[in-house]
């Protein structure tokens, strides 16, 4: 009966998902209410079975009678149930809910079912919602802890079978797991690890509780309890540290006394103390011919080895993830063709290949856009004074103005102060390239006091002495080592619990949001300068691969709408973040297990941010939601897609990443309806957008931050509600055009004879 | 009317500024255009002092970039008149506000003036003028500081030697009056009538007896002459048991002898009421706040922080005593309960609170025990909500850019450090268990506070928002409003800070409260009628003098300031406007009195309508016609769709003034649909609406006004075009059905 409901309950999946972390509830209501849940939902998925289409007006239907009948009236609700609660779900039920996070994203993906993805994600949350509202009610506490997907019960999985990706494996199985949940307390079940993702699972709940996390997002994993003897039901197993923002813990019972171990010893070994095991009964473990002990080694052994393949010689799983998309997202991007859109090769700028095999500056992309007065010669002379030889390139003109903003790394300067006639007659082109302005400006986007320290490597910064009618400024932006710092303190901050009564405070003390200040308002000084003075800006920091990346981006995203589109966007990351070198491999640390790496940043996490602020203030001028942000994050980690992976765009050719594995871009582009803003309009893609940088108008982004956190409350994007507002307008407008036709069919029953009685 | 006021140029302007007697020694302009400048007077309205080739500075920006004008101050606001255009945010917030009627968008009303300094010679020191200040020979400028959190900065460089002394003393005068009945109170005609009952009359609170249906309450008309309370209105709700001399008798043992009375109640019993504390005894006057500290800390540690709810009613035999009548038990119980408060009262004083409590037990038709409140010891004290409001103020009224940007750096700490959104927690949190209480308990809330009209009103209003729909429709928040804040008497002269006395009993509670209400409206989309903008706007009406809502300390303090008018004036009539009439009000009635002001089309009216009604409310109300057969029964008078239908209309309808029709009746209390709140800090938010209303972020830049720069738009603005589209769709239908059916 149920076999056919398969693609359809994915996207209730999602639709739970995502009501589940909006609201937050006692669990206590949840098992008095399971057995209507399984009532309802049989009969709701079974309602369901013919076909997505005719379910989506049947189920919007029933929803809409359903919501105003407990709007209004319900009655009291019972204390267990927080009236909120159910409004949240009313809210968003008809809402095409959009899967705002990986774990959800990759449930739906991994549905198990043959379909294409395509039909997959378009059956979005319309199918029945009687079905979603009851099932929520009763899951969302489960959900809503840790975005997990919750399949409910009609459909039986057995455990060790959970659903996977094309390419996937799965690798081992672990029982008798606990899964310490911060907010709603240890869960027992099963633990199943593959070469993409570990997958928990606890039948306790009805429906089952699901965790799937992607190995990629895995920073470091670490035993707890193994070292000291404290009893406890959950004092051994494995502390897995989340790059987004989350630890999870893992553990099994311990036995009271290691003397009736061998008593239980089918149940209650784990390999998460194979070290205890192996050092302090040394022989016992072997004696332990259980499945299950070897079972567990074995789970915990491959997600150390799955977590970090680059540490075990392994290959990512991109390359092994072979999904089909109908959108190619590695032809989303074509350096010409965008060059060609801004309108070039002008009389002042040409394009060139002299870096086509990455010679002159190997981590600068294959084709440059440089200032057409440079001779290739003298554009090797520019890069030998240019630290790592980025010297200045293109990355933006202004349509009109012909100004721009072009990205460099420091000048190599030194103690000394040295000078090179080549650069500085460089820049000079650069300036004169625009003839609107007699003027041009350096942002130097570091703070004035490191730009000075780096002299002493080498490097520094222009002087305006020597560059002829160049203002240099200093845009305060700190290094890579700040930001890590700041994000660890914001993660203490929001995870797993929130101090409410400092909240505040603590939050101003991570100094996040302060730093997110300073990239918007550099980003908007430049865009400024481009707009509004018409003058040309050369943007650089210390290699030009972190902030320098951040600033052109982001003022780019302020200035151009096109790239506010959702191919825009697109393009936006592969030129400025992807092709321009900025090192992800190493920021990330994709597959690394040195967690303690220095090099490693949340700057592109930052950059996101900041588009996050600019779309906050801006809710029309995007083509794309939050949504759309937040998958590119958790892919950033999960090395699902081969887009981030790699440091440079000559790493990528080597590697031959974009005919092995799949872009980013095409699971974006192929689902373009889930993440598309339905406030968006077009028209404002000729405008520019200067937001408002003063920290009381920038906001924690708690829905990417405090996401596993039930007890953030997040505010209901306002795009939800439009979505809905389309949705009765379309249902009210069938509802008039009826009695519209039955009016209009009545007059011309009656009209005959009205005529006739006259004549 | 005012006009008295010109007709005889009453000494109490011309004692102090001399405007007549004293030469003018400065030469008259000799721009004769300049004399021809005026501002915009009401009927009653007089010009005071003027200043010509006054500069004003825009909040934030550098100093270059003033407007020159000419700078009036009348006996109701100060004006400053200019030809140079107004800038889009101050158009905008004129457009939203409930005063535009009277106010231009760059005047300022009189008791909105909250501190005004004088700048040094060198513009780099700033001094703050008291009403009482000796002035300098020359003032280099001026800073208003308003109650709206709003800088003005004036500079008197250019003008005339003298007009900026006059100017300054009349401003100082006439912001900061002695009695509130000097303010501009009456603008001559009459108000036009939003059908919002004002709580006054006896009628609307039987009305509300009704609707609630709460049983064994009765109205009272014992206060007829405020002989009984000054602070309640004539009428009052009490118990049904209660004989109007026992009513009196107890009334004395009150603070401001204000005996207990009933706000609110539910069908099954449970009732709200407002309490004061007991007035202490005589030879016990000095009982100061410092003593209450151990107390505090013997409640905490004993973990009475919820208030004392119920802990002093002996469980056992409760009921046989108020069965039995015997009302001494009680007492008994009760004087365990202030002997931890450690607070000498006089025994009959005791007896007297006991025997109301005992009252409004037994009003309680199943005769459950009420649950206490004293509000004094679970929220913050009135004082401690002054220095919050005060840290705010700074926080959010700086001087210059440098500063905006020094304070900007710390805004979030600074913020914590006010406590302003840990009040407003305490308050949400205290109004939710009240109404937890009520709804899931069925027990009677007694809201206790000093004197019964402060933070009572908070919690009151607070708990009927959560558990009664009708509250949070626009006609249903004016009659809560009206009911708990202006009717019973919130001391809104003091509070405010309208005269130049008691200052030291200012306190934003208003503010508190409207700032909890705008929590309830982020958490909360689709369940109020009105948007915040419509709080922000409130917050800013009640500084405006000709609303009289909110300018006085009770109703029976409004009659005596209209009287005392009256008297001064006895030819015209004294109309005192509610601000509710904004809704009501027709336009052509203003612009025939303010000879047909050019500005200010139909549609910016209609735009401050959108703005303060909710879109998403509107959007619940079409989703509920978008039920299948809903449509149909539309016409049908007794199906509920027509009645969401009539309602959707009131709010769209062009031609309709008020977004309600004042001649339905009101529906009776329903109690679903209640509504919960989050309380903890993190998920409150600070109301950049209101406090940073005037605040725009000082341009970093010389950012240009080019035209391909995206301007904030309304994120609502898209919503609204689709609810139009529907509305008008559905209206075409009906008027299809209508020919339809008058055809057949």
């Amino acid at each position: 009966m149920f076999s056919g409901v398969k693609p359809d309950k994915k996207s209730k999946v999602k639709g739970i998902t995502q009501l589940g972390s909006r609201s937050s509830s006692s669990s206590s209501s949840h098992s008095s209410n399971s057995n209507t849940t399984r009532s309802n939902s049989s009969s709701g998925s079974g309602g369901s079975s013919s076909s997505s289409s005719s379910n989506k007006g049947g189920g919007r239907k029933s929803h809409s009678g359903s919501s105003s009948g407990s709007s209004s009236g319900s009655g009291s609700p019972p204390a267990g149930t927080p009236p909120h609660t159910q409004m949240a779900s009313h809210e968003s039920l008809n809402s095409e809910s959009k899967s705002s996070s990986l774990n959800s994203k990759l449930g739906h993906e991994s549905g198990g079912s043959p379909s294409p993805p395509k039909s997959a994600c378009s059956s979005t949350s319309t199918t029945s919602t009687d079905h979603h509202h009851t099932n929520h009610q009763v899951s969302h506490v489960l959900t809503a802890t840790s975005k997990m997907t919750v399949r409910d019960g009609s459909r039986t999985l057995r455990p060790d079978e959970p659903p996977l990706v094309p390419g996937e494996q799965l690798e081992g199985t672990a029982r008798e797991v606990t899964y310490l949940c911060p907010y709603v307390g240890p869960k027992k079940g099963t633990l199943s690890v593959t070469n993409y993702r570990l997958i928990f699972r606890s039948p306790e709940t009805d429906p089952p509780f699901e965790l799937e996390v992607p190995l990629g997002v895995v920073s470091r994993i670490e035993k707890v309890g193994g070292a000291n003897t404290s009893r406890g039901e959950n004092s051994y197993g494995i502390e897995i540290f989340c790059k987004d923002i989350r630890n999870l813990r893992f553990a099994h019972k311990q036995n009271d006394s290691q003397y009736s171990m061998h008593l239980k010893r089918d149940m209650n070994i784990s390999v998460f103390r194979r070290y205890r095991v192996r050092h302090n009964f040394a022989g016992y473990g072997a004696s332990q011919t259980s499945e299950e002990n070897h079972s567990r080694r074995m789970v915990t052994e491959k997600l150390l080895h799955y977590a970090f393949p680059a540490s075990h010689k392994l290959p990512f799983f991109a390359f092994g993830y072979c999904e089909q998309y109908p959108e190619n997202g590695w032809s989303v991007y074509e350096p010409i063709a965008e060059l060609k859109r801004q309108g070039l090769p002008t009389e002042s700028w040409r394009i060139t290949r002299i870096n086509e095999q990455y010679e002159l500056c190997e981590t600068y992309p294959a084709v440059w856009a440089v200032p057409a007065a440079a001779s290739d010669n003298d554009l090797r002379n520019v890069a030998a004074f240019r630290s790592r030889g980025r010297i200045p390139v293109l990355s933006w003109i202004h349509p009109e103005s012909q100004a721009t903003i072009t990205r460099c790394a420091q000048p190599l300067v030194g103690v000394s102060g040295k000078r090179s006639r080549d650069d500085e007659a460089y820049i000079q082109h650069i300036m004169d390239a625009n003839a609107q302005s007699h003027k041009i400006f350096i942002m130097d986007a570091r703070p004035s006091v490191n730009a000075v320290a780096n002299k002493a490597k080498g490097g520094g910064y222009e002087s305006e002495d020597a560059y002829q009618n160049a203002e240099v400024q200093f845009l305060d932006i700190h290094n890579i080592h700040v930001m890590r710092e700041s994000l660890r303190k914001l993660q203490e901050v929001c995870y797993p619990h929130i101090d409410n009564s400092h909240w505040l405070s603590n939050l101003e003390a991570t100094h996040w949001l302060d730093h997110i200040r300073c990239v918007l308002s550099g980003a908007l000084r430049i865009a400024d300068k481009v707009e509004s003075h018409k003058t040309s800006v050369v943007v650089h920091c210390s290699d030009g691969w972190d902030r320098t990346a951040q600033l052109t981006a982001l003022s780019m995203l302020m200035l151009d709408g096109y790239y506010r589109t959702i191919p825009g966007f697109a393009v936006l990351l592969e030129k400025e973040w992807l092709s321009f070198g900025h090192k992800f491999a190493q920021r990330v640390g994709h597959g690394d297990d040195r967690h303690q790496d220095a090099d490693r940043s949340p700057v592109f996490l930052q950059f996101v941010d900041c588009v996050w602020q600019i779309l906050k203030q801006f809710p029309h001028a995007f083509q794309f939601t939050e949504d759309m942000l937040i998958t590119i994050l958790d892919h950033l980690y999960s090395c699902l897609f081969g887009t981030f992976l790699y440091n440079s765009e000559r790493e990528r050719i080597e590697k031959e990443v974009k005919t092995k594995t799949i872009s980013l871009w095409s699971l974006i582009l192929s689902n373009k309806a889930d993440f598309e803003n339905p406030l968006y309009s077009s028209n404002t893609k000729h405008h520019v957008l200067f937001p408002r940088t003063s920290m009381r108008h920038l906001c924690l982004w708690d829905k990417y931050y405090c996401r596993w956190n039930p007890s953030m409350r997040q505010q209901e994007p306002v795009h939800i509600r439009y979505k809905e507002l389309l949705h009765v307008k379309e249902q009210l407008e069938k509802h008039v055009d009826e009695l519209r036709k039955e009016l209009a069919a009545r007059q011309t029953h009656d009209s005959p004879r009205v005529a006739s009685a006259i004549v | 009317m005012n006009s008295h006021r010109k007709s005889t140029p009453s000494a109490r302007f011309t004692t102090y500024i001399d405007f007549e007697e004293r030469p003018i020694d400065v030469p008259e302009e000799t721009n004769v255009d300049e004399e021809k400048i005026e501002p915009q007077l009401l009927p009653g309205e007089i010009m005071i002092a003027r200043a010509n080739n006054v500069l004003k500075f825009a909040p934030l920006k550098a100093n270059r970039t003033g407007i020159s004008g000419t700078l009036f101050v009348t006996n109701f606001k100060v004006s400053f008149v200019t030809s140079l255009p107004v800038e889009a945010k101050e158009r905008e917030m004129h457009s939203k506000s409930l005063q535009n009627r009277f106010l231009g968008v760059h005047d300022v009303c009189l008791s909105e003036v909250d501190m005004v300094n004088q700048f040094s010679e060198d513009n780099t020191k700033k001094k703050r003028l008291l009403y009482n200040a000796q002035m300098p020979p020359r003032l280099s400028g001026l800073q208003l500081v308003l109650k709206s959190l709003r800088v003005i900065n004036f500079s008197f460089k250019f003008t005339p030697t003298g007009e900026d002394i006059r100017v300054a003393q009349a401003l100082l005068h006439h912001a900061f009056p002695t009695s509130i009945d000097h303010l501009f109170l009456s603008c001559g005609y009459p108000p036009s009538s939003p059908g919002i009952p004002d709580f006054c009359r006896a009628v609307d609170w039987e009305h509300e007896l009704q609707r609630t249906r709460c049983p064994n309450w009765r109205v009272s008309k014992h206060n007829e002459f405020f002989n009984l309370c000054a602070s309640l209105p004539t009428v009052l709700v009490v118990p049904r048991d209660l004989l109007d001399a026992q009513l009196e008798q107890a009334a004395q043992h009150f603070q401001g002898t204000r005996p207990p009375v009933w706000c609110w109640g539910t069908p099954a019993g449970a009732a709200l009421v407002r309490m004061a504390q007991i007035s202490p005894s005589i030879t016990d006057n000095n009982d100061n706040p410092v003593a209450r500290v151990p107390v505090l800390a013997l409640q905490a540690a004993s973990g009475f922080l919820v208030g004392r709810t119920g802990w002093q009613w002996a469980e056992r035999g409760l009921h046989l005593a108020l069965e039995e009548g015997k009302p001494s038990r009680l007492s008994v119980s009760k004087s365990v309960g202030s002997n931890m408060k450690k607070r000498k009262v006089d025994e009959a004083s005791q007896q007297q609170e006991n025997r109301m409590m005992g009252l409004v037990h037994r009003c309680h038709p199943m005769r459950l025990q009420p649950k206490i409140f004293d509000l004094d010891q679970i929220l913050p004290s009135l004082k401690e909500i002054q220095i919050s409001y005060i840290k705010l103020r700074e926080l959010h009224t700086p001087d210059d850019p440098t500063q905006f940007w020094e304070q900007d750096r710390h805004y979030f700490s600074r913020l914590e450090s006010s406590r302003w959104l840990s009040h407003i927690s305490k308050c949400l949190e205290v109004a939710q268990n009240a109404a937890t209480a009520i709804l899931h308990q069925n027990s009677s809330v007694i809201l206790q506070d000093a004197t019964g009209c402060d933070l009572s009103a908070v919690i009151s209003s607070l708990v009927q928002l959560l558990l009664d729909p009708h509250m949070r429709t626009i006609r249903g928040f004016h009659c809560l409003i009206q009911k708990e804040w202006v009717a019973l008497g919130h001391p809104f002269t003091k509070r405010l800070g309208h005269t130049r006395n008691q200052l030291e009993e200012q306190s934003p509670v208003w503010l508190l409260f409207l700032d909890c209400v705008y929590q309830v409206s982020l958490q909360h989309h689709t369940a109020l009628e009105f948007t915040s903008e419509y709080l922000v706007a409130l917050w800013h009406a009640a500084h405006c003098s000709l609303h009289s809502s909110f300018m006085f300390n009770s109703v029976n303090a409004k009659y005596s300031a209209s009287d005392v008018l009256q008297r001064e004036n006895p030819q015209q009539p004294i109309y005192l406007r509610p601000v509710w009439s904004w809704w009501a009000e027709d336009k052509s009635i203003i612009e025939n009195e303010q000879n047909g002001s050019d500005e200010e089309p139909l549609d910016s009216k209609i735009s401050a309508r959108e703005a303060f009604l909710n879109v998403h409310y509107i959007q619940k109300l079409f989703k509920s016609l978008a039920i299948s057969g809903a449509v149909r029964r539309i016409s049908d008078p007794l199906s509920s769709a027509y009645h969401t239908w009539q309602h959707i209309d009131c709010l769209m309808g062009e031609t309709r003034q008020l977004p309600y029709d004042p001649s339905t009746p009101i529906v009776p209390l329903q109690l679903d649909g209640s509504l919960r709140l989050d309380i903890s800090l993190s998920n409150l938010r600070p109301w950049l609406g209101c406090f940073c209303a005037w605040l725009s972020e000082p341009a970093m830049l010389t950012l240009n006004d080019s035209e391909s720069l995206l301007k904030d738009s309304s994120p609502a603005s898209h919503h609204w075009s689709h609810i139009h589209e529907m509305y008008n769709t559905m209206k075409d239908l009906l008027s299809q059905s209508l020919a339809n059916g008058a055809a057949q």
